[in-house]
């Protein structure tokens, strides 16, 4: 628990240390910033947008403390002992440097300046801004090796004598089913409707298709059914026979549930591709793991997991001895 | 829910389906307000007919466990209770089946419920 808190601690810190730059540069030229000051500028540096002196230190504050408790929240939900999260923590650094710099550098090209309009932030500047992301990015790894790396947790490799199994008479005809809704799924597909509703009828339909069409997805996906039965394991919308997923008796090695922690193990919500292993990914928790007969995994997060996976070990051993 | 129906078993497959979702009910696995697969994909599951599932749940119904509506399809009733008149009515199963083990009647059945009710 606290290797988990002082990673947060570590992600969040670098959001702080350029909001704290960002701002004593501010009080620092507070009195030679014109008002409004450029804030904005294009390709060839010149500046075309502006932004009141006083609302300057808000528009920081908001960005890093916002980009803060982004990377924070990420750091917290994810397992440590993956290394993708510590790339992911060296590239919330990275962003910290880039954009503590680039505001920072606005600072600087407003001093002194009379009229926002010739204030100039040459494109190099962003080259600048890249090599401090990459110093600041270099820096977080070294601060990330004072956190140490948990052992990587036991293999989940399920052990022939403990995969579960379901008393089944001989010739016993034994099906399970259950619906897996995901509120992540539904929250978005509604959020996605509401938003083809807003364009329809403020831009018109051409820009709302697309959008449509992402909330139909994610409804449809918000509650598939989990089937286990003589075929095997299959996953399809309530509502709709397809698409649907399918994994045949034939090519399942060993069933286990376990709980899994979507964010950090498949990276979000949805059917996910990984290395290695695929999945239905509907909420945190309890899932059915398969591993198949090539080794890969496949997984579904659904209630009442050890029964489903029992079950499928049961029937995959039965259809076995059949052939 | 885990649904298992047995071919070479006495008892009629629409009865076996009802005890596997009685049985889930009483177990607490399926909650009061949980809608049932629908008889078709039911049927589908096991490889029985449409109409066995539909048996079955009839009778959830007549026990007053599920509640039946078209477009709806079949859902646990609404009621704190459902769990227990689900494990109450594993225990009516039981009696009957020790009863007809000791070969006694119908009527002898209910006599000795009536005097435990007395």
């Amino acid at each position: 628990m606290i290797r988990v808190r002082r990673l947060t601690a570590v992600a969040a810190l670098p959001f702080l240390l350029a909001l704290a730059v960002d701002l004593t540069l501010y009080v620092l030229l507070r009195d030679r910033l014109p008002d409004p000051l450029a804030s904005h500028f294009t390709g060839n540096g010149r500046s075309d947008g502006t932004q009141s002196r006083g609302s300057t230190p808000v528009f920081a504050c908001v960005l890093h403390l916002g980009l803060g408790a982004l990377w924070a929240g990420m750091a917290a939900v994810g397992d440590p002992a993956v290394r993708r999260l510590r790339w992911l923590i060296a590239a919330g650094y990275a962003t910290a440097g880039f954009v503590g710099y680039l505001l920072a550098a606005t600072l600087l090209a407003n001093a002194d300046a009379t009229d926002p309009a010739r204030v100039r932030l040459p494109l190099w500047q962003i080259a600048v801004g890249a090599g401090v992301a990459v110093l600041a990015a270099a820096l977080g790894r070294l601060l990330l090796l004072a956190v140490p790396t948990p052992p990587p947790e036991p293999s989940s490799r399920p052990d022939a004598d403990r995969t579960p199994r379901l008393d089944l008479a001989e010739g016993e005809v034994a099906g399970w089913m259950r619906r897996a809704p995901s509120r992540v799924l539904l929250v978005c597909g509604t959020l996605l409707l509401v938003a083809a509703g807003a364009l329809l009828f403020a831009v018109g339909p051409g820009n709302a298709v697309g959008v449509f069409f992402g909330a139909v997805v994610c409804l449809v996906f918000s509650c598939p059914y989990v089937t286990i039965d003589r075929r095997g394991l299959t996953a399809r919308p309530t509502a709709l026979p397809w698409p649907r997923i399918g994994i045949p008796l034939s090519d399942v090695d060993r069933a286990v549930s376990r709980d899994i922690k979507v964010l950090a193990e498949y990276g979000g919500w949805g059917y996910r591709v990984r290395a290695g292993k695929s999945g239905l990914m509907l909420r945190s928790g309890e899932a059915i793991v398969i591993r198949r007969s090539d080794g890969r995994e496949f997984a579904v997060t659904v209630d009442d997991a050890g029964t489903a996976a029992a079950l499928l070990n049961t029937l995959a051993r039965r259809a076995e001895a059949r052939d | 829910m885990l649904f298992r129906v047995d071919p070479a078993s006495p008892r009629p497959l629409g009865d076996q389906i009802a005890a596997s979702v009685r049985g889930a009910i009483a177990d607490g696995k399926v909650t009061p307000g949980e809608r049932l697969p629908s008889a078709r994909s039911l049927a589908d599951l096991l490889g029985v007919n449409v109409h066995t599932v539909l048996r079955g749940y009839q009778r959830l119904r007549d026990e007053g466990l599920i509640e039946l509506r078209r477009g709806r399809g079949a859902v646990v009733v609404h009621d704190t209770r459902a769990r227990g008149r689900a494990e109450l009515m594993l225990k009516v199963r039981e009696l009957v089946d020790q009863a007809r083990e000791l070969g006694l009647t119908e009527d002898e059945v209910v006599g000795l419920v009536r005097r435990g009710l007395a």
